[in-house]
């Protein structure tokens, strides 16, 4: 009981959640846009998955991180795309070419992977190292936690707040916002519904690849298939229990990276405890809190509805 | 969604534009092993002869064919209810669980006896896991997408934690899994080529059609996927269709798991059905819903996975091949029915399946 109430109090646990919650976050707010405009997108997983591939093939080519967290982005744009193509242009089933996605780059990346580096042997990857911010990562307990985490953490931080300004402070978020609840009002008014629906659907993809390119290159800092393991599906319920809010995100990514945190310290210990048990923890919190917050989460009402003139 | 869904299944030219859309992801492979330097024309038989080439061959594609088609037959009854499980991999894993604690306890049984008890525990653990999902979705109205995906992670950590402890080998063997099923137990072929697995396979697809197409409870199950208000106001209960279509999912996604236990693995592993759930989603979305279009699907598919699998030792064929070609698939298969699905997409909207609603306005 003594360790376990240390590991409690431990900053370097709440500094694993963060880590662990900041390629959820970044996936959920891209998928927050995508969904306020009326878009569902069950490729999030792939989009992550090709984002965390792109980073490390672009980090290892070029030798700069910089460089490969462009290009991992990129990656995610390029999904997005062809997500965006069959479901905003061609009408088609938005879940189930998510999930041809999923298959597809699952195959994918493994394939590629394979054939680049012989064998599968990721040689040595250029990742982003923890950058202290001055002054700030010296706060007891707090700097720890926050500041003294790569730069994926900060741009994090940032991006939380630029989202819900552009979401519910400006014209364009209004805009997209309608295009969510009823597409063909906001045609009428002659602003472009598939454009600003495309829009949302490649920031999707952006933030996605950009939460993959965390994980490949500033976490585990290699490539492995399957390296996303999931967590596109997890950032799915992180914006049903955070009610499509780039705020309440945070919360509802921090529980699901505060448990699975927990889980892997305890791994750790000499507790003796059950630890893949532990380990579904988190899962099964996520299913709890989805069942908690029923009758209190409305959908967008256009939420994976094609919008056509006809 | 759950209107155009439905619809696809009886659209004009199905089965011409699923052909287009496997002929157009046969492309995509072809350019894939081309990047990957392989000579395509003899990788393409190398993958042709490693499904069916030999005796062994077919038997190795047949076994693999009967677990994932079994799951996809559960999406499919899923499906035409209106609802996306994908939730097959858990129920895999929860359904060969139950399968191996009956075949591992009550090894006394003769072996018939041993098979279908077994079959049965399997089913009736995966049926009630699946009912999770089902409980959930037509009380609370949480997504099925979302809860499916939770409770495979749940399944997963939980058998793992089983074969890695409480039920792991006393014997010590190279890997975390269960002793092996007693010999009685284990479902062989039938004169080296037809698996045993494979007739049940047959026969569970017969009793599939037949439900669906049949029955009054195949209908209501279709009669949701098509409209819940008109289901509602015709007097179907439509919390208990949803229910009942994803217990049945389940059970049939566990009848898989205890397939593959008996039929193939012989022992309760962690890692036996890596994806099965998602492939036999695609499996399920490519068969149209219809339970023979999702065995025919399911052959196939199984077919490109089982030629990759052997041509991976013969030609150098990454296995990762397959699945690129099967998500190549479904992606054309929008795109061939895109004119189609365009004339009933306004209607359609997921809004309800992540509004979560105390019953869901399912009375």
């Amino acid at each position: 009981m003594q360790e376990f109430l240390e590991i409690l109090g431990s900053a370097a646990l709440y500094a694993a959640a963060v880590r662990l919650l900041v390629p959820l976050l970044f996936a959920a707010i891209g998928e927050i846009f995508a969904e306020r405009a009326g878009l569902v997108n069950v490729g999030l997983e792939a989009m992550m998955l090709m984002g965390a591939f792109g980073g490390v093939l672009g980090a290892v080519d070029t030798g700069s991180a910089v460089l490969g967290l462009i290009i991992g982005v990129a990656c995610g744009v390029t999904v997005a795309a062809i997500q965006a193509a069959i479901a905003i242009n061609l009408g088609g089933n938005q879940i189930v070419s998510g999930i041809a996605l999923n298959i597809a780059v699952l195959g994918l990346t493994s394939f590629l992977a394979l054939t680049i580096w012989r064998n599968g042997n990721v040689p040595p990857v250029p990742g982003f190292g923890i950058l202290d911010l001055p002054a700030l990562a010296s706060i007891p307990f707090l700097g720890t936690v926050l500041f003294r985490q790569t730069v994926f953490v900060y741009v994090a931080i940032i991006a939380v707040p630029v989202a819900w300004w552009a979401m519910t402070r400006t014209t364009w978020g209004l805009r997209l916002r309608a295009c969510g609840e009823d597409p063909r009002a906001v045609d009428s008014l002659g602003i472009p519904v598939l454009g600003l629906r495309w829009q949302t659907m490649l920031i999707a993809g952006a933030l996605a690849g950009l939460g993959g390119v965390f994980i490949s290159l500033a976490d585990v800092m290699t490539f492995s298939n399957d390296i996303s393991a999931g967590r596109g599906f997890i950032a799915l319920a992180v914006v049903i229990i955070a009610r499509w809010s780039p705020v309440k995100a945070v919360f509802a990514a921090l529980l699901f990276g505060g448990l699975e945190a927990l889980a892997l310290r305890l791994q750790t210990t000499n507790l003796h405890l059950p630890t893949d048990l532990l380990l579904a923890l988190p899962y099964v919190a996520t299913l709890l809190v989805y069942a908690g917050v029923v009758g209190r989460t409305v959908a967008p009402a256009a939420l994976g509805r094609s919008y056509t003139r006809a | 969604m759950t209107v155009s869904d439905a619809r696809i299944a009886r659209i004009p030219g199905a089965a011409a534009r699923t052909l287009l859309a496997i002929a157009g992801a046969m492309a995509v492979g072809a350019v894939v092993l081309a990047l990957a330097g392989l000579p395509l024309a003899s990788t393409f038989v190398s993958i042709a002869e490693g499904a069916v080439g030999s005796s062994f061959a077919i038997r190795e594609w047949l076994t693999e064919a009967a677990p994932i088609t079994l799951t996809a037959l559960g999406v499919a009854v899923a499906f035409r209810a209106g609802l996306f499980n994908l939730g097959g991999e858990g129920q895999i894993y929860i359904g060969a669980l139950g399968g191996v604690m009956i075949a591992l306890t009550l090894t006394s049984l003769p072996g018939a006896v041993l098979i279908i008890v077994a079959s049965l525990a399997g089913m009736i653990a995966a049926g009630m896991w699946g009912g999770i999902a089902g409980v959930l979705r037509a009380r609370l109205g949480l997504s099925e997408i979302i809860t499916t995906i939770m409770l495979n992670f749940s399944a997963f950590w939980l058998v793992s934690y089983l074969v890695h402890g409480p039920i792991e080998d006393p014997h010590g063997t190279r890997y975390p899994w269960t002793e092996e099923i007693v010999a009685r137990a284990q479902l062989g072929s039938v004169g080296g080529v037809l698996p045993i697995v494979a007739i049940v396979l047959a026969g569970v697809t017969v009793v599939v059609w037949a439900v669906l197409e049949r029955t009054g409870v195949g209908l209501r199950i279709k009669h949701c996927g098509l409209s819940q208000t008109a289901s509602r106001f015709a007097g179907v209960r439509v919390g208990g269709v949803v229910l009942l279509a994803m217990v049945l999912a389940g059970s049939l996604a566990g009848l898989g798991g205890v397939m593959s236990l008996l039929g193939d693995q012989h022992r309760l592993s962690d890692f036996f059905a890596p994806e099965w759930g998602f492939v036999a989603v695609a499996i399920a979305l490519i068969g149209r819903g219809t339970a023979l279009g999702t065995l025919a699907a399911g052959l196939f598919i199984a077919a490109v996975r089982s030629g990759v699998d052997q041509a991976q030792a013969t030609a150098h064929v990454p296995s990762s091949v397959a699945e690129i070609l099967l998500g190549a698939v479904v992606l054309f298969m929008i795109i061939a029915n895109a004119d189609v699905v365009m004339r009933y997409a306004r209607r359609v909207s997921v809004s309800g399946l992540f509004t979560t609603r105390r019953h869901a306005g399912i009375p």
